[in-house]
């Protein structure tokens, strides 16, 4: 077995969509890099189509708890092992809008970010032509300004092709979602071929999770993974002033420490902000007391709807086939300040947290097998993604439990904004109109539920009032980086692994570029 | 991780036969073989398979009791219920429901969950998926209700026969080793 790296230049913790994107430029400009992974490795012959084996690619940690009127969902959307939550992302791959980033000063309500979509535009062009993006910039008439995607949209299916009548009928306008899913070979992976198991993790490579493209870099170039390395602390000099190093633990219990002139945390919503909270007291990076703070989570849900015809909901990928951002615009007129994006023909599958059984939980026995006989054939879905804005009391904290290591446990509650909820509200009638006006005979919604995670680190211009700058570098600790979505100030309405991973490659570039003042 | 897709699929071919035996055996076989329970007792696995197949006709015969038990058993559990985020050991989530559900049946039949009526069975069934009702000492009843009902549909759809049932293309990339 081989010895754990003791040091390195840089120490990233978390290889999912912004660890191994920051590994694999920081690896490839010659810095020495070590991924700390706290789950086991995962290849691409470990994603069996399987609803039920793909949830071993899911983290569950008794060690994060959830409260509050509307709990984050921890367990669905985590992920453990290499790529993190993003082996299993369903990569929908949205830009935010400019003006996502100008909440408080253009609608006086939610924060401000510290740098401008046009500050985040290279960013987002340059991953797009490293990822391998399809769409249709030209249909998708409320793209921000930005590169046209390299590869045309994906194909709309019978489910697609059904659902948007309704949109139509409304004179809402569609477009195939811009998806990190390849339409056609890209970059030497292949054509997806719109089987449904994203979820389970794509193992072909038509979808680019970690495993397929900056995981692979970042190896080549000479970035060590240590899976089964769970981080407990970043170690600090200098009276918490400088990180030189990460804590972490074996599967064996095994304490060992990886020093490191740049320390990046990469460790997903929940462990980023904890983390941090226990390599120092009153929390590292904590002088404004806003560590932890900020929770966000898309208040989602789906709308359903049986039609006469046969849907082959099986057809396509679990994210969606078509998008409509009409109602995106923050318009105060309707009532809340709140974006908003159809995912319109999401591909089914019979089980599952999102499966056909699940759309109409209250039905069991006879009726429920009735219904799947129908619904496997009849059912057209889809999905709605509302802002939710940021409340600086959702928040995270330490507990007095500790788990296997140790480690103080956490807590984090969330509740949604008014604003949030009437959007939400909003969303789900007008989906249920659309549904009906494709020609659903019999249309519902499931109740709502938290999508994303998001917060709890944030970025900001003032050190008063978040944890990092618009580089994602802590205001406190020069050396010390956040990456992944705990720094957003605000979530739009939109999926955030685009976003994330722009800001990652941002993130990159500064370091490379100070490296002589970090160090 | 660069490698083709012809040679992926040569490759993941190769490693699915040699993939370790991770379940001993598939759980509609150990139900007929009328293998021992590992986490659950034989009344608690009872009443598992009285209540899914209340919930779902044919997931006793499919293996529900057999499936949670060996999932409880499991160090790397595949349960819904990892997604719902409940802070209850999952084997304490399942035998506490379980000896719940039978309270509240002989408080309210005089007779264990397993051993009612068929329309006594949805009628608790029922009851259980709106509220807790009187009685009831475990994980909240409509939670467990969930939960369980998505046991039972893995356990008769979630798999490539239970998809044929539906007349549902499985389409695998990779077939699972075992169906769990």
């Amino acid at each position: 077995m081989r010895k754990p790296i003791e040091a390195a230049d840089v120490a990233i913790v978390g290889s999912g969509a912004a660890g191994s994107l920051m590994a694999a430029r920081l690896a490839e400009a010659g810095k020495q890099v070590v991924v700390l992974e706290g789950g086991p490795e995962r290849r691409r012959d470990d994603l069996i189509s399987s609803q039920i084996w793909s949830r071993r690619l899911k983290w569950s940690d008794p060690a994060i708890s959830t409260t509050g009127p509307d709990p984050q969902s921890v367990g669905f959307a985590s992920g453990r092992g290499t790529g993190g939550a993003a082996v299993h992302h369903y990569a929908c791959w949205f830009r935010l809008h400019p003006e996502d980033f100008e909440m408080r000063s253009r609608f006086g309500t939610g924060l401000d970010w510290p740098l401008s979509y046009e500050d985040l535009r290279p960013s987002y062009d340059r991953v797009q032509r490293e990822v391998g993006l399809s769409g249709d910039a030209e249909r998708e008439v409320w793209r921000p300004a930005g590169d046209p995607y390299p590869m045309p949209g994906l194909p709309t299916f019978t489910q697609g092709l059904l659902v948007r009548r309704g949109f139509e009928k409304l004179g809402l306008r569609t477009a195939p979602i811009p998806m990190a899913i390849n339409s056609v070979e890209y970059d030497g992976r292949p054509a997806c071929i719109y089987d449904g198991w994203c979820d389970a993790g794509c193992p072909t490579g038509a979808l680019a999770n970690p495993l397929e493209v900056y995981l692979p870099r970042a190896l080549r170039a000479g970035a060590v993974i240590e899976h089964e390395a769970s981080a407990t602390r970043v170690l600090t000099a200098d009276g918490g002033r400088r990180a030189i190093g990460v804590e972490w633990f074996d599967a064996e219990g095994k304490r060992h420490t990886t020093h490191a002139s740049v320390v990046i945390v990469a460790a997903f919503a929940f462990e980023t902000p904890r983390i941090l909270l226990n390599s120092r007291s009153g929390g590292l990076a904590n002088s404004s007391g806003t560590l932890g703070c900020y929770f966000m989570a898309h208040a989602a849900a789906n709308v359903n709807g049986l039609f006469e015809e046969e849907t082959e909901n099986y057809m396509g990928v679990t994210g969606g086939q078509l998008v409509c951002q009409e109602d995106y615009a923050k318009d105060p007129s309707r009532g809340f300040i709140g974006s908003s994006t159809w995912l319109i023909a999401n591909a089914l599958k019979p089980n599952d947290l999102l499966g056909i059984a699940n759309s109409r939980p209250e039905i069991f026995g006879e009726d429920l097998r009735i219904f799947l006989q129908k619904a496997a054939a009849h059912l057209a879905t889809m999905t709605f993604v509302g802002e939710g804005l940021p409340v600086r009391e959702n928040q995270l904290v330490l507990t007095g439990d500790k788990d296997v290591h140790g480690m103080p446990c956490a807590r984090v509650s969330h509740a949604f904004a008014k604003d949030s909820d009437r959007c939400w509200a909003a969303g789900v009638e007008k989906g249920k109109a659309i549904m009906r006006a494709a020609g659903a005979y019999d249309v519902w919604s499931g109740g709502r539920a938290q999508m994303h995670s998001l917060g709890g680190a944030i970025m900001g211009r003032s050190p008063d009032e978040s944890v990092t700058n618009g580089w994602g570098q802590t205001h406190d600790v020069p050396n010390l980086f956040v990456a992944g979505s705990s720094l957003f100030p605000t979530s739009g309405g939109v999926n955030p692994t685009f976003t994330l991973s722009a800001l990652a490659s941002r993130s990159s570039d500064y370091i490379l570029a100070s490296w002589s003042d970090l160090t | 991780m660069t490698v083709s897709r012809r040679e992926f699929l040569s490759r993941a071919t190769v490693g699915m036969a040699t993939l370790p035996v991770m379940v001993a055996c598939q759980a509609r076989v150990a139900r007929e073989r009328g293998d021992p329970f590992v986490v659950l007792d034989q009344k608690q696995g009872r009443t598992l398979e009285a209540l899914g197949d209340t919930l779902l006709p044919g997931a006793a015969k499919a293996g529900v009791a057999h499936f949670v038990d060996q999932q409880l058993a499991s160090p790397t559990p595949m349960l819904m219920l990892k997604y719902l985020d409940f802070p209850m050991a999952y084997a304490d989530f399942y035998t506490r429901g379980l000896d719940a559900l039978d309270a509240v049946s002989r408080d309210q039949h005089e007779k264990d969950f397993a051993t009612l009526a068929v329309s006594d069975r949805e009628d608790l069934v029922r009851a259980i998926s709106g509220s807790t009702p009187p009685g009831w000492d475990g994980p909240p009843a409509p939670l467990f209700y969930f939960t369980t009902r998505s046991d039972a549909v893995d356990v008769v759809y979630g798999t490539e026969d239970g998809f044929a049932t539906l007349a549902v293309p499985y389409r695998a990339h990779i077939q699972p080793p075992e169906k769990w």
